[in-house]
């Protein structure tokens, strides 16, 4: 139970110096500042990865049930999928697949090279 | 009846349809579970669900969301328990993010660029064309960056849910089939193009799978919010 309240503590802070930092800094959106500060106390252990471990998964976990109200605003736009629906799924569809190629053809090409080339050398030295 | 029960019921109506809204993703997120089919997509059965019984009662989205409030504030909390999954992975990328953080920012400028173009030309809305470039990343940042590019955010929703279904199920075979064979590859790629879903899907194919696709889920969530603030109003100002 103390963890319970650790985290939610955990996360409150980062959420507000979130909103500071987006208030003096503007650019990213508050939640997104208040993430980095999140990751960033547990990597200098200033927050104890331990003790918000277990609510911290939980709270990953049931998440999405927060985006169903943005979801369902897909009801304000029966029209626009009566008209565009062929057109917004192609787009969706081919561009997901633009990305995979991209991402997937640069790693194997630049990433999984280099790390082959370095452990080669280890493997050399050795 | 049903508005007259929203409107002088206001408190009663939006625990009556939060717990509607829960019962019905929980039940979804239990059988996807059960049966692991990623068709079985919680956002996929709950908008199944209830959009034909909000039509059905002829409860209005605005109506909705005001109901759904507490939910929506939630959101923000959501976002920063994602720095637990991104200090988990900060030992898997310390030798390598160099390479990492560049492959996936140029992936973003593509999809960004790309997503818009195509949007612009074949559906010539520009609060649809922003709720489209910004489909690749884990749905609340999504939603949080297109409501401030004053995108349609219930679109995004939409969109970053096929994203997910179209990259879990057809990505690792098309990555197969064009060579794309090792496992830091591929998660990465999924994870970049299909978040969260994609992962899920990666994660039974191997645990390397899975660490680099949440690798990329979360670097190109981070990576799209520091470039799209400035490089979706550049192609406003250019194509629009």
């Amino acid at each position: 139970m103390t963890n319970l309240f650790y985290t939610l503590f955990a996360i409150s802070i980062s959420l507000l110096l979130g909103k500071l930092a987006n208030y003096l800094l503007a650019g990213l959106p508050a939640s997104l500042y208040g993430m980095i500060f999140y990751a960033v106390f547990l990597q200098l252990n200033w927050l104890s990865a331990d003790r918000v471990a277990v609510t911290n998964q939980w709270l990953i976990r049931h998440m999405g049930v927060c985006f169903v109200p943005a979801a369902i605003g897909i009801i304000n736009h029966f029209q626009l999928l009566q008209q565009h629906g062929l057109a917004l799924v192609g787009i969706i569809f081919s561009t997901t697949f633009i990305l995979i190629t991209f991402i997937g053809l640069l790693s194997e090409r630049f990433l999984i090279k280099s790390v082959t080339e370095t452990s080669d050398m280890r493997a050399d030295n050795d | 009846m049903i508005n007259n029960f929203l409107i002088n019921y206001p408190v009663l109506s939006a625990i009556f349809i939060c717990f509607i809204s829960i019962s019905i993703y929980q039940l979804a997120a239990n059988l996807q579970q059960k049966w692991l089919s990623i068709w079985l997509n919680p956002m996929l059965i709950t908008i199944l669900i209830l959009v034909p019984v909000l039509v059905l009662l002829d409860i209005n989205y605005q109506q909705y969301s005001q109901a759904t409030y507490v939910l929506n504030m939630m959101l923000e909390p959501a976002i920063v328990a994602l720095g637990y999954p991104l200090y988990q992975q900060f030992r898997q990328i310390r030798f390598h993010w160099r390479e990492i953080i560049s492959i996936l920012a140029l992936g973003v400028v593509v999809v960004i660029s790309i997503s818009f173009f195509m949007a612009i030309i074949l559906i010539k809305a520009p609060e649809i064309a922003i709720a489209l470039s910004l489909k690749s990343v884990t749905t609340p940042i999504g939603i949080t960056l297109t409501d401030q590019l004053t995108g349609d955010s219930s679109i995004t929703a939409f969109a970053i849910m096929l994203a997910g279904l179209f990259g879990g199920l057809l990505g690792p075979t098309w990555l197969n089939f064009i060579g794309v064979t090792s496992s830091k590859a591929q998660g990465l790629a999924v994870g970049s193009a299909s978040h969260v879903i994609g992962t899920a899907v990666l994660v039974r194919i191997s645990a390397e799978h899975g660490a680099y696709s949440s690798v990329a889920l979360i670097i190109s969530a981070l990576l799209t919010a520091l470039i799209s603030p400035w490089l979706v109003p550049l192609l406003q100002q250019v194509l629009i």
